[in-house]
C-alpha cells in the first residue's frame, strides 16, 4: 500500500510583478508521507506559507504538478477542490481566522456546513469537539472574549472536527506566548499521535525540532536540506 | 449546506447589521410602497371605468352620427392620398375615387337600414325638445325626449329609482330621471309615481313660416305690385334684380314668421317610473322620457329646438311641399344601437360606415381608453421604477461594503469548503432577503397609502355631493408583480456584489494582518 499523501513535482508558484518575478514556489519536488509530522522553517518570505496553500487547494500553482493520494489536484473541478478542502484538510493558522461574530460552538460548527455532516450531528460534534481542546465552558463566547491560546484551540477544534486526514498549521504559535504555545504544540502533537499527517510552518526551530518527525528548510523558494523524493 | 442553512445564515448577518439593513430595506419599501400604491390608482380607475361601463351595457351599446362636414372633408383627403400612393406604387388594388364618399342623412331610412345590420338587435333615434313641466302648479323648464319601450331593455335605461318603464310607445305617460327628480320639491319618489304632468312646448312650425310670407306687416302686396316698373319689364336685369329682391324679402319673413309666431303644444301625462341616474359620458338622457307617439305631437308640426334643424330638413328632404303638414323626413341628431351579445363591433361598425354614417362605439372606445391606461399605467410604473432602480443602488453598496468588511470570513468559509457557487449564492440570499422583506413591506406601505388617499379622496367627494368610488385597488396580480419585482431588483442589484465575493482571493485574506 502506498504511503505516500502528497507529491509534487517541480512545483511553481510565480507572483508577476510588472517586469519583476516573484518566485514564491520555485521547482519544489517533495513528497510527505501519511502520518508524518512535517515541519516547514526557513525565513520570512522564503515561501513556506505559498506552500501549505498550494497542498491545501486554496492556492493553484503556476506550474508543476501536485498529487494528494495520487490524484492530480489540477484535474480536479471547482466543486472537487471544494469537497477536497472540505473533507481531507484541516487548517489554522497564526492569526487564528475565527469568525468574529460567531460563538465558539458556531465557529466549529461552520466547517460541518460543507462535508455532508447531516444538521442534526453538528451540534453534538462540534461540542465534543470544542471539549476535547478544553473549552466546553466556552461554547457561547466569541472570539473577542477569548485569549488568544483559547482562540486557537477553538481553530483546532474547527480545524478537526470533520476529521480530516492532514492538518495544516501556518504557524500555529506565531501569537502565542509560550505557555499557550506550548499548550498548542502538544496539542498538535497528540493529535499525530492519534495518526493524523501534520504539516507545520514556523519559525520557532525549538518546536520543529521537538515535535517534528522530519524538518523542510526552505530559502526563496527552494527546498534547501537534501529532500529527497 | 442546505436553503435553511443558507437562510438562517444570511438572516444572522443582516440582523447583525441591523441599522444597515434597515436603511437599505427601506429603500426598497418606499419604492416598492410607491409602485404598489401608484398602480393601486391606475387599477382602480380602469376596474371603476370597467365597472360603469358594464352597468349601463355600454359595451353592447353604439351610437351613429351623420358625417360631419369635416368627417367628409378628411376622409376625401385620405382617399385621394391612397389613390396617389397607389398610382406611385403601380399597385392592382384598386382604391375608390375621393369623390366616392357617401353620406346620408340621419333620418327615418337610415334607421330602417341600421336595424337590419346583422348583430344590431335595437336600433331608436335620439330626438330631443324643450318643454315646460307644469307640476302642482309649478312650471320647471327642462328638455325631453323619446324613448321606445323597446329602450328600455336595455341596460341603459332599465335602471329604476321607483317605478317602472312605459307601458307603451303611444301611452300618455313619462318617465323622469334623477336627476330631474331632485329638482322638483318632491320628498320621496315614491310619492310622484301615478302623478300628472302637463308638458308643453312651444313649437315652431313650418305653416306659421308660409304665412307670413304673404302676411306681415312689412308687407303690402298691392304696394309692391304698384312699384313695378312696367316698361322695364321686358328688361332682362330688372326681372333679375326684381326676382332677387323679392325672393330675399321673402325668405325674410318666412324666418320671421317661423321663429316668431309660435304654437304652443300641450298634453297631460302620468309619472311612470324616476330612472336611476347613470354618469358614463355621452349617454346623458333627457329629463322627462316620453313614449314615441305621444312625443310625436310635439314635434309633427314642426321641427326640433333647433331651428337650424328645419333647415337641414329643407336640404335634406329637398322636396319642400309648401302645402303639406309637416316634410316627410326628419333627421336624427344620433341613433342608439343595441348590439347583439358576441357581435363584432367592428364589424357593425363598417357596416354602419358603408352606408354613409359615422358611427361611435363604446366597446372601441373602451379599448381605445384601456390602451390609454396601460400607457398612464406604465408612466405610474416607470415612477416606481426609478425609485425601485434608486433602491437597488442602494442594495448594492450595502452588499459591496459587507464584501469589504466580511473578505476574511469569506476566505474562512473557502478554506472550509465553500465553493464559489456557495459564496455567491450566501450573498444573493441576503440580497433577496432584503428584496423580499423590502417588498413586504412596501405592498403593505402602498396598501396604507392607497387606504389614506382613497379615505381623503372618498371625504372629498362625499362633500362634493358625488357618490363616492372606490378609486383605489390592490388586485392580486399587482401584489404578485409588486413581491416579484422587489425580489428580483434585489437579486439583480446583489448579483455584481456577490459575483465579486464569489472571486475573493481566499490565500490573500486569509493572510496574517
Ligand atoms: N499576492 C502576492 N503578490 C506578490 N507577491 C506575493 C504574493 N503573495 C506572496 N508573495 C510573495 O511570495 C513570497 C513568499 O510568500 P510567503 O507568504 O509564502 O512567505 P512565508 O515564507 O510564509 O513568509 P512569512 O514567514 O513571513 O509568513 C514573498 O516574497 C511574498 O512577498
Ligand atoms: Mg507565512
Amino acid at each position: 500500500m502506498n504511503n505516500r499523501l502528497f507529491e509534487t513535482k517541480n512545483l511553481c508558484r510565480h507572483y508577476i510583478r510588472g517586469t519583476y518575478t516573484v518566485k514564491a514556489v520555485d521547482e519544489v519536488s517533495l513528497s510527505i508521507n501519511k502520518g508524518d509530522y512535517t515541519a516547514i522553517v526557513g525565513s520570512s518570505g522564503s515561501g513556506k506559507s505559498t506552500i501549505l496553500n498550494l497542498l491545501a487547494g486554496l492556492d493553484t500553482p503556476t506550474s508543476g504538478e501536485i498529487y494528494a493520494e495520487g490524484n492530480k489536484l489540477s484535474d480536479f473541478s471547482r466543486r472537487q477542490f471544494a469537497q477536497y478542502r472540505a473533507k481531507k484538510i484541516g487548517m489554522i493558522f497564526q492569526s487564528f481566522n475565527l469568525i468574529p461574530h460567531y460563538t465558539a460552538l458556531r465557529n466549529v460548527e461552520m466547517a460541518l456546513y460543507f462535508d455532508d455532516t447531516p444538521k442534526s450531528e453538528r451540534t453534538a460534534k462540534a461540542e465534543a469537539m470544542l471539549a476535547s481542546v478544553g473549552l466546553s465552558d466556552r461554547l457561547d463566547h466569541r472570539p473577542a472574549d477569548m485569549s488568544g491560546g483559547e482562540q486557537q484551540r477553538v481553530a483546532v477544534a474547527r480545524a478537526l472536527v470533520k476529521e480530516p486526514e492532514v492538518l495544516f498549521a501556518d504557524e500555529p504559535t506565531g501569537n502565542l506566548d509560550l505557555e499557550n504555545s506550548q499548550q498548542i504544540a502538544s496539542l498538535l502533537k497528540d493529535l499525530h499521535d492519534k495518526g493524523i499527517t501534520v504539516i507545520m510552518v514556523t519559525h520557532d526551530m525549538s518546536l520543529a525540532e521537538n515535535s517534528a518527525q522530519r524538518i523542510i528548510r526552505m530559502h526563496y523558494g527552494k527546498i534547501v536540506n537534501g529532500e529527497t523524493a | 449546506m442546505n436553503f435553511r442553512d443558507l437562510v438562517s445564515i444570511s438572516t444572522g448577518n443582516l440582523w447583525r447589521m441591523k441599522l444597515r439593513t434597515f436603511l437599505t430595506t427601506s429603500g426598497v419599501v418606499i419604492a416598492i410602497g410607491a409602485f404598489v400604491s401608484m398602480l393601486s390608482f391606475g387599477a382602480g380607475m380602469q376596474e371603476n371605468i370597467a365597472e360603469e361601463f358594464n352597468k349601463l351595457g355600454l359595451l353592447n351599446t353604439m351610437l351613429v352620427y351623420e358625417k360631419s362636414e369635416r368627417d367628409i372633408e378628411r376622409e376625401k383627403e385620405r382617399k385621394q392620398k391612397q389613390q396617389e400612393e397607389s398610382s406611385k406604387t403601380d399597385s392592382t388594388t384598386t382604391v375608390t375615387a375621393p369623390d366616392t364618399v357617401i353620406s346620408r342623412p340621419l333620418d327615418n331610412e337610415a334607421l330602417n337600414m341600421l336595424s337590419k345590420i346583422p348583430g344590431v338587435r335595437l336600433a331608436y333615434p335620439y330626438e330631443s325638445f324643450t318643454v315646460t313641466v307644469l307640476l302642482d302648479d309649478t312650471t320647471y323648464n327642462s328638455s325631453a325626449q323619446a324613448l321606445p319601450k323597446i329602450a328600455y331593455e336595455t341596460k341603459l335605461f332599465s335602471q329604476f329609482s321607483e317605478g317602472k318603464a312605459l307601458e307603451s310607445d303611444s301611452s300618455k305617460e313619462a318617465v323622469i330621471t334623477e336627476e330631474f327628480f331632485e329638482k322638483l320639491n318632491i320628498d320621496s319618489t315614491e310619492s310622484i309615481i301615478g302623478k300628472k304632468i302637463i308638458i308643453s312646448a312651444k313649437a315652431s312650425s313650418i305653416d306659421s313660416g308660409l304665412i307670413a310670407i304673404f302676411v306681415s306687416d312689412s308687407f303690402n302686396v298691392s304696394e309692391r305690385i304698384r312699384q313695378i316698373k312696367y316698361d322695364s319689364l321686358f328688361n332682362r336685369s330688372y326681372i333679375e334684380s326684381t326676382i332677387r329682391t323679392e325672393a330675399d324679402a321673402a325668405l325674410n319673413r318666412f324666418i320671421d314668421g317661423y321663429m316668431n309666431n309660435n304654437i304652443i303644444i300641450s298634453d297631460t301625462l302620468t309619472i311612470a317610473g324616476v330612472l336611476k341616474s347613470g354618469q358614463g359620458f355621452r349617454t346623458r338622457t333627457e329629463s322627462v322620457l316620453l313614449p314615441v307617439k305621444t312625443a310625436e305631437n310635439f314635434y309633427a308640426i314642426g321641427a326640433g329646438k333647433n331651428p337650424l334643424d328645419m333647415m337641414s330638413i329643407l336640404q335634406s328632404g329637398g322636396e319642400l311641399n309648401l302645402f303639406n303638414e309637416a316634410p316627410k323626413s326628419r333627421s336624427f341628431s344620433k341613433i342608439t344601437l343595441n348590439i347583439d351579445q358576441g357581435v363584432m363591433h367592428a364589424k357593425v361598425a363598417d357596416s354602419i360606415r358603408a352606408l354613409g354614417l359615422r358611427a361611435f362605439s363604446y366597446t372601441e372606445e373602451f379599448q381605445q381608453m384601456q390602451k390609454f391606461f396601460l400607457y398612464f399605467d406604465m408612466g405610474l410604473a416607470l415612477v416606481g421604477l426609478i425609485a425601485l432602480f434608486t433602491a437597488s443602488l442602494g442594495i448594492t453598496n450595502t452588499m459591496v461594503m459587507s464584501i469589504v468588511e466580511r473578505k476574511r470570513e469569506i476566505g474562512v468559509l473557502k478554506s472550509l469548503g465553500a465553493d464559489e457557487s456557495y459564496i455567491r449564492l450566501l450573498f444573493l440570499a441576503e440580497s433577496g432577503m432584503i428584496g423580499t422583506i423590502g417588498a413586504f413591506g412596501g405592498i403593505i406601505l402602498g396598501w396604507t397609502i392607497s387606504r389614506i388617499a382613497s379615505f381623503i379622496a372618498k371625504s372629498f367627494m362625499e362633500r362634493e355631493g358625488v357618490d363616492p368610488v372606490e378609486i383605489f385597488t390592490l388586485p392580486l396580480w399587482l401584489i404578485a408583480i409588486a413581491f416579484a419585482l422587489g425580489l428580483l431588483v434585489a437579486v439583480i442589484a446583489g448579483y455584481f456584489p456577490a459575483s465579486r465575493a464569489a472571486k475573493v482571493d481566499a490565500v490573500e485574506a486569509l493572510r496574517n494582518e
